[in-house]
């Protein structure tokens, strides 16, 4: 496509936004890859003085924990091949096999089947393979970069750090059901009600989002920890201590959340034109039915950009989950600041590294899952039909 | 097989009144054609009718069932939306299925009467397409096709056509009169253009800030006008109306002098349609004589407008007259064609 002669920009003016463009994302993009560089080296490696040795790894090499060319080709071939599969082939296979209504299942299957074989793969399969590549193939076979897995084995298995990540599963996952159902039903009632009532509504849940995080804990806080004497009346002895369980996280974060959701579904809702509830309502829909079969499917990108709001919320508090959970039920966050203590030594401080960059990486394939809802969320007013 | 009755329908919201004191019984099978201006209530009657606006006053029955307290759903009526109103996710097939899926219509039929109903919209080709890949007056057939696809009682149109660009208006405006006569359902048919309402209805309803104007047949309407709203609303142009005062049976008033006309003396509006005048003959002084404000060329005909009686008044000449502005013009308007109202109330004053 040719830009017009009169939307061309000067010569300078092009090589100065695209010089301020890398900058840009350099700058944005590179704590996330130095510590996800920093996460595969021996400590001393990873704090060292130079730059050069943190990327390459001297030390690391030295301790026998490197990759040969072989290894860097074929292993960033499998990655390629498996995402470009990921990306091509499933989605195909997915619409091909499945009997429509029950493609949610058959993502479900699919993508589950495409994790379990590519850890084998990548982790069992390849591994072996290389071995015995390298036995046989001389000079190519030489370790160029160190790189250990031995800090994420440490995390993952020997502090046993899978615990934190399913208390985060099933705090996120309890923030964004409750968020979400209750934030689309209030959200489309508030949307389509005209009276003042709705609007003073939402004023009041604009006043509970500017609160101050703190604020609902410390009122919370004593609730919980009284909370068995406090329910003893109605569950007698059974009455439970809400202090240090998921529960009581994922209701003090709903109720930071879900202001803030009920105000963006609405205005989602707000976008979808009110003739489409009447027409569905004419053709024989009753008002829940209309919402259902009608106004839901319009609105998924909506609501899956408001899932992941509430989803971030949920998944990267520290303050709440720090404060209000006792260390069994700890999740991923409050544990990584669990690793800096005084008697942190630099193999601690490499962990929590690597933690960290496990943390992250849910949070890119959960945006690159939904990227095109995203996109099409967050510029409303697509749904119009 | 269903009549509509409106009883002394009333819709207020506070102290604004939408529409009031709306007494009408529509025949089964009529097309009835709600007209008046934007803010008039024909929408709100309507919607009344739907259900989707609840009445403040006054009794709605479809066929023998009172429907006041019926959802929508249940009302067994069929609407078409100004803005189609179609769902976006589902493809054509599926928009004009719809209604049948909701009502848990015999799966069976399903497809046979889809089918039927594209056809008669002529939307065969475009099945499988989403709304967003149609045409602004295919997605309006798509809207009616699910309207037909099940066969209601009622036939609600609001404003079907205003959407659409001016030759598609007339060929869809077509299609909803072929329809209608094929399917025999009673309709009613919301607009604020004439010409639709006088091409398509059986009985025009004319409303003006919530309140009934007129009801009958277009040539009723055309031909009668039951006061000067209606006669400025009708026509294309709208009936010249020029003020003036009645005496013995002459009107007068600036640059006018009618004579031969019935009714009491006063002050009157005196009506009359531009095709109906004509120029008067050469050597003959007309009832209007005036200079000529302007000449306007319409290919069948000239249209002449002149300054009388207080108001611009336009007369229809032959496609050939020419003169210049600021001519001196003569225009015959026998007694027979006009229209006298009432100048204060604009009521016609009956002859």
């Amino acid at each position: 496509m040719s830009t017009p002669l009169s939307m061309r920009q000067s010569l300078s003016l092009r090589v100065g936004s695209a010089g301020f463009l890398i900058f840009w994302c350099l700058l944005a993009a590179f704590p996330i890859v130095w510590i996800a560089v920093m996460s595969f080296k021996s400590p001393v490696d990873a704090f060292a003085s130079n730059p050069l040795d943190v990327v390459i790894g001297p030390a690391t090499r030295a301790d026998g924990n490197g990759l040969s060319i072989i290894d860097i080709v074929l292993g960033l071939a499998a990655l390629w091949a498996s995402a470009r599969f990921a990306l091509r082939t499933l989605p195909r296979m997915v619409s091909r096999l499945t009997q429509p209504g029950t493609i949610v299942i058959g993502w479900i299957i699919a993508v589950s089947g495409f994790a379990v074989s590519f850890v084998i793969g990548f982790f069992v399969i390849l591994p072996v393979i290389l071995t015995g590549l390298n036995a046989i193939a001389g000079p190519l076979s030489t370790p160029l970069i160190g790189l250990t897995t031995v800090h994420y084995q440490s995390v993952w298995v020997d502090n046993e750090f899978y615990r934190n990540f399913l208390n985060s599963l099933l705090v996120t996952t309890g923030v964004v059901t409750v968020s979400l159902t209750v934030g689309t039903l209030a959200g489309y009632g508030l949307a389509r009600s005209g009276s003042n009532l709705a609007f003073w509504l939402l004023i009041l849940a604009l006043i509970f989002r500017a609160l101050p995080h703190s604020v609902l804990v410390a009122g919370y806080l004593p609730v919980f920890i009284n909370s068995a004497e406090i329910l003893r009346p109605i569950f007698g002895d059974a009455a439970p201590t809400l202090y240090g369980q998921p529960y009581a996280v994922i209701a003090v974060l709903v109720a930071i959340n879900q202001p803030f959701t009920i105000w963006m579904l609405r205005s989602f809702f707000h976008s979808i034109p009110t003739e489409l509830d009447e027409a569905a309502r004419v053709d024989g829909c009753s008002h829940f039915q209309a919402f259902r079969r009608v106004i839901m499917p319009v609105m998924w990108p909506g609501v899956i950009t408001t899932g992941l709001f509430s989803f971030l919320l949920g998944y990267n508090d520290f303050l709440v989950t720090s404060l209000l959970l006792d260390a069994q039920n700890q999740t991923m966050v409050p544990a990584i600041a669990g690793y800096f203590n005084r008697e942190t030594t630099t193999t601690d401080q490499v962990e929590a590294i690597a933690a960290a960059v496990s943390i992250t990486a849910p949070l890119f394939l959960l945006v690159m899952v939904f990227q095109r809802q995203i996109v099409s969320g967050l510029t409303a007013g697509a749904v119009k039909g | 097989m269903a009549e509509i009755q409106l009883r002394n329908l009333s819709k207020r919201w506070g102290s604004f009144i939408g529409v009031n004191n709306f007494d009408l019984t529509i025949a089964d099978q009529e097309f009835l054609v709600l007209l008046g201006p934007s803010g008039c209530g024909k929408t709100t009657t309507m919607r009344m009718i739907a259900g989707l606006e609840d009445a403040t006053e006054g009794e709605i029955w479809i066929g023998d069932r009172q429907v006041n307290d019926l959802d929508p759903k249940d009302r067994d009526v069929a609407m078409v939306f100004q803005s189609y109103g179609l769902y976006p996710h589902l493809n054509v097939y599926e928009n004009i299925r719809f209604p049948l899926k909701v009502r848990k219509a015999d799966p069976a039929t399903h497809d046979e009467r889809v089918m039927k109903a594209a056809e008669m919209v002529e939307l065969t080709e475009f099945l499988h397409r989403k709304p967003a890949e149609l045409s602004g007056g295919q997605r309006q057939r798509v809207a009616l096709a699910r309207a037909i696809v099940r066969k209601p009682s009622v036939f609600l149109m609001d404003e079907p056509l205003s959407n659409l660009d001016a030759k598609l208006r007339v060929s869809t405006r077509a299609q909803i009169k072929n329809l209608s006569h094929e399917l025999k359902v009673t309709t009613v048919y919301v607009t604020h253009d004439q010409i639709e309402a006088m091409t398509l209805a059986d009985r025009v309803v004319v409303m003006k800030a919530g309140v009934v104007q007129q009801v009958g047949t277009p040539t009723d309407i055309y031909d009668n006008p039951a006061n000067t709203f209606v006669a400025s609303f009708i026509g294309s142009p709208a009936m010249n109306l020029m003020d003036g005062d009645l005496r013995d049976g002459t009107f007068t008033g600036k640059n006018v002098e009618i004579t031969g006309l019935n009714g009491a003396d006063g002050p009157v509006t005196l009506g009359f349609r531009a095709e109906d005048a004509s120029v008067a003959e050469a050597g003959t002084s007309g009832a209007v004589n005036a200079p000529l404000y302007t000449i306007e060329l319409l290919g069948d005909a000239t249209m002449l407008t002149v300054r009388a009686g207080g108001q611009m008044v336009s007369v229809k000449a032959h496609k050939e007259y020419r003169a210049g502005i600021g001519d001196p013009v003569s225009l015959a308007i026998p007694a027979a064609i006009c229209h006298l109202f009432d100048r204060t109330t604009g009521a016609r004053i009956a002859a």
